[in-house]
């Protein structure tokens, strides 16, 4: 193993692997940050221009790319709640509203080493788990996922805004609009009222970029001041607070990493519900879980470190099987081909140098990422400061253009201006914005995997599947922690009410 | 049915014919498509099938045709219904243009597909296949089933891990009609790589794919094919049953007519009643681009091969396929009906 892993470095140390891993960061740093495209949609457009390279060249330019997109993802969600794609939805959360409180440099610096670290934990178990990646990848199935779903679910409970009701009625909202378009289950087309466009359903990216960004674009005409009123609050936050920030809270990016690789190993589930789980874990083990939504650092740390391990987990069932775990995997996929390489067990004996080079990139791209994250962060934390009449125009037009760039339809513009208002209006009355999107991502998979479930294993499938009780027992555990910390301390300070003189 | 058979035979005896023949069009090929914008709406998303051949194609649709651009819009949706409803309605001057499968064109009005009532699958321009890639039936490694026979005598029905009503669940109603053995669909599954990991960890009795898909995994003995769904035998699949051979006599017609639909496959085609002059320059544009050795030598390289049936040919194929399929309607429909 020793002689694969020198041997996967050694790979990379060409002139054209170093120079493709270069181009392939900047790329994705760039592609990641415009809204609606994150990394399938680099990849996609790559591998084209990848045929008659070095197998290490070629790879390095295809995974650094992926994996720059997660940072770059994470830039507008934290600076605008803009998210790159999709799997940027977690950063909202808490990112955003360090950029209003003025710690956008914090922020950013947090996020970068967030996903650095959890990158690096990631590469560092895919390689650990390489002789056990076959067995836990067959012993996991649609109840696990519904598992994790309902994990996801829970993090609800911390966007109730003051209004359990309020909350819980944001994310039907949510849940009705992610019925729109073809039932899964039946293959019959659900709330389209004949609309060939609905029959494809709303799409996830198009209806966050609506709900978070087009609605903060409005509030910020109305009210005419920028993001950051430079006069009112004051950039008093480092890079190097976010870094210490990270590191201070290393054992949440640990926990975030393992979660992240995990759910990276159930094809299917992809890195949207890997950020709102790693949120969930975040808030549940948080000893101050009312800081969350109000701008948190582990709220943005706990979501990148789990995106950066995602992309570990996820090439186990691509390299173990040739089956791969997601669309950006698929187009791996294809790229071996075009190499000549064969995934499937053979990849994990006979290619093994091979796979360490793709945890070498895995490496030394989140490296990369992080270095120039970091370089360029006091210059990015700079931009919510412009003025409203100056930023509007432009993010807006950034907005809608990514809208279009995420199917390529015009009626996705309009969605997403329609999803502006009602983001806007959620807003102003206090409707969780983020348990709608949260309900939105989570229903389909829950209702696919409940309904696989119950076919295959029965309507008490729980029973058959241990592992899925466990995980179970696990997320029941971890969401009433909350519940029992709150309750104890009310009991300590009740307590010392008593006894006090 | 004999004689559809029969006809769809000669069509592809007649195949090389009449691709010279398209060939000369060239000129006129490049003359009606010169500095002009084709638009291909690809029935896909980013990493799948029709769009990787899609974009391998486009360059040399470029370079045929003398366009300014060939642009490719995804379109991905009901299965290809989407892109396939939305090119229904579009100008008919040749200008916008679908990719994708067309043999879900025609078996989702069959089996009264609500997405695929606004169109008539024979009335569409047929432009050119590019490829049609055999569909195998495939069990898990270490399942009890060796073969198509042990799944004939199966005493309970036949788990099948579904993604919903595409061309592969309508393929499994019909071997099953045919073969005389219950299915169990399990839809839900997102996708091939879903179902295919059900089959491999023994949560599904097996599923169907295209040979390509399904070719790493029964390298590696993850999974055993057991029945290939073709028209006729191939000598590069030696061992591997076809359908057509050994279904019962009274059913044969079914399953030819099947297996040939699904060999239409990955094609290009254009609204109902496109200008002549468009679909005679472009059934040319096709037919060069997958002759031009560049083409053929990325297309073996990234092995995805190309096996090209001309415009003008699938548009008859089609016609008898629609006249030939009415028998598969009941099937289609109580398998529908079965999920609902």
């Amino acid at each position: 193993m020793i002689d694969a892993i020198s041997a996967g470095l050694l790979a990379l140390l060409t002139p054209q692997a170093v120079l493709f891993l270069f181009l392939g960061v900047i790329y994705g740093l760039v592609i990641g940050i415009l809204p609606g495209l994150g990394g399938v949609v680099a990849m996609a457009l790559l591998l084209p221009f990848t045929y008659g390279f070095e197998t290490a060249a070629t790879l390095a330019l295809l995974l650094g790319a992926h994996i720059a997109t997660i940072w770059g993802d994470s830039v507008t969600s934290i600076l605008y709640s803009v998210p790159g794609s999709a799997k940027g939805l977690a950063l909202c959360f808490d990112g955003y509203p360090m950029t209003k409180k003025g710690q956008a440099k914090r922020a950013l610096a947090a996020s970068a080493t967030g996903a650095l670290f959890g990158g690096i934990i990631g590469a560092f178990f895919l390689a650990l788990c390489i002789p056990l990646i076959r067995p836990v990848i067959l012993a996991l199935g649609p109840s696990e996922y519904l598992i994790m779903a309902l994990w996801g679910l829970t993090v609800i409970a911390t966007f109730g805004e003051g209004s359990l009701m309020k909350g819980l009625t944001a994310s039907v909202l949510g849940v009705l609009v992610a019925f729109v378009g073809m039932d899964v289950v039946t293959a019959t087309p659900r709330f389209t009222f004949g609309s060939d466009f609905l029959m494809d359903g709303i799409s996830f990216p198009v209806a966050m970029i609506g709900l978070f960004a087009v609605s903060e674009m409005m509030k910020l005409t109305i009210k005419g001041v920028p993001i950051v009123d430079r006069t009112l609050v004051k950039e008093e936050s480092t890079v190097m607070e976010g870094i210490k920030d990270a590191i201070t809270h290393r054992w949440l990016v640990v926990r975030s990493s393992i979660l992240g690789l995990w759910i990276g190993v159930l094809p299917g589930v992809g890195a949207t519900v890997a950020g709102l789980a790693a949120y969930a874990q975040a808030v549940q083990t948080s000893k101050t879980p009312e800081r969350f939504g109000k701008g948190a650092v582990e709220g943005v740390i706990a979501p990148d470190a789990t995106m950066g391990a995602n992309e570990g987990g996820g090439l186990m069932p691509t390299l173990a099987f040739g089956i791969p775990g997601g669309e950006s995997m698929a187009i791996l996929l294809v790229a071996f081909m075009g190499l000549g390489v064969v995934p499937g067990p053979d990849m994990l004996t006979k290619n093994l140098d091979l796979v360490f080079s793709m945890v070498w990139i895995i490496v030394i791209a989140n490296i990369a990422v992080t270095i120039i994250g970091l370089g360029i962060t006091p210059w990015l934390a700079r931009l919510p400061s412009l003025q409203a009449n100056l930023m509007v125009p432009i993010v807006l037009s950034v907005c809608f253009v990514g809208a279009y760039a995420t199917r390529g339809h015009i009626e996705d513009v309009i969605v997403a201006a329609v999803f502006g208002v009602v983001g806007y209006l959620m807003d102003k009355y206090r409707y969780s914005r983020a348990n709608f999107v949260i309900g939105m991502v989570l229903a389909v998979m829950i209702e696919r995997n409940l309904h696989i479930s119950m076919t295959l294993y029965g309507n008490d499938f729980l029973l058959d599947r241990p592992i899925a009780l466990a995980m179970l027992m696990f997320v029941l555990i971890t969401a009433a922690l909350p519940f029992i910390r709150n309750w104890r301390r009310k009991k300590r300070q009740l307590a010392s009410g008593v006894t006090a003189p | 049915m004999k004689t559809t058979r029969r006809k769809l035979m000669l069509a592809g005896a007649m195949a090389p014919l009449v691709m010279g023949g398209a060939g000369r069009a060239l000129a006129q090929a490049a003359g009606f498509y010169k500095d002009k914008v084709i638009i291909i709406n690809v029935a896909g998303g980013a990493a799948g099938g029709h769009t990787r051949y899609a974009r391998m194609l486009q360059p040399y649709l470029l370079k045929h045709s003398g366009a300014k651009e060939v642009r490719i819009v995804l379109m991905p949706g009901g299965g290809g219904l989407k892109a396939a409803n939305h090119v229904w309605r579009v100008k008919p001057n040749g200008l916008e243009l679908f990719f994708g499968n067309v043999s879900t064109l025609i078996l989702a009005p069959l089996a009264g597909s609500a997405g695929a009532q606004a169109f008539d699958p024979v009335k569409f321009s047929y432009l050119g296949r590019v490829t049609s890639e055999p569909r195998v039936l495939t069990v898990g490694g270490k399942s009890a089933i060796k073969s198509i026979q042990d799944v004939q005598k199966l005493k309970r029905p036949f788990v099948f891990p579904s993604q919903g009503t595409d061309e592969d669940f309508y393929t499994m109603a019909v071997l099953g009609d045919a073969l005389g053995f219950k299915v169990k669909a399990v839809t839900g599954y997102e996708g091939n790589a879903d179902t295919s990991l059900a089959v491999i960890k023994g949560d599904g009795d097996g599923h169907i794919t295209g040979w390509s898909e399904s070719l790493g995994p029964i390298r590696s003995g993850d999974k055993n094919p057991i029945l290939m769904v073709t028209s006729l035998p191939s000598p590069d699949y030696p061992g591997i049953p076809v359908v057509t051979a050994i279904a019962p006599a009274a059913k044969r017609a079914t399953v030819q007519a099947m297996a040939t639909i699904l060999e239409t496959h990955r094609s290009y085609i254009g609204p109902p009643n496109m200008d002549p002059q468009a679909v005679a320059a472009f059934r040319a544009v096709v037919t060069a681009a997958l002759k031009d050795p560049d083409l053929l030598a990325e297309s073996k390289k990234g092995e995805r091969p190309v096996a090209p049936l001309e415009g003008a040919l699938q548009q008859k194929q089609v016609a008898e396929l629609a006249k030939a399929s009415a028998n598969l309607e009941s099937i289609l429909k109580a398998a529908v009906k079965d999920i609902q």
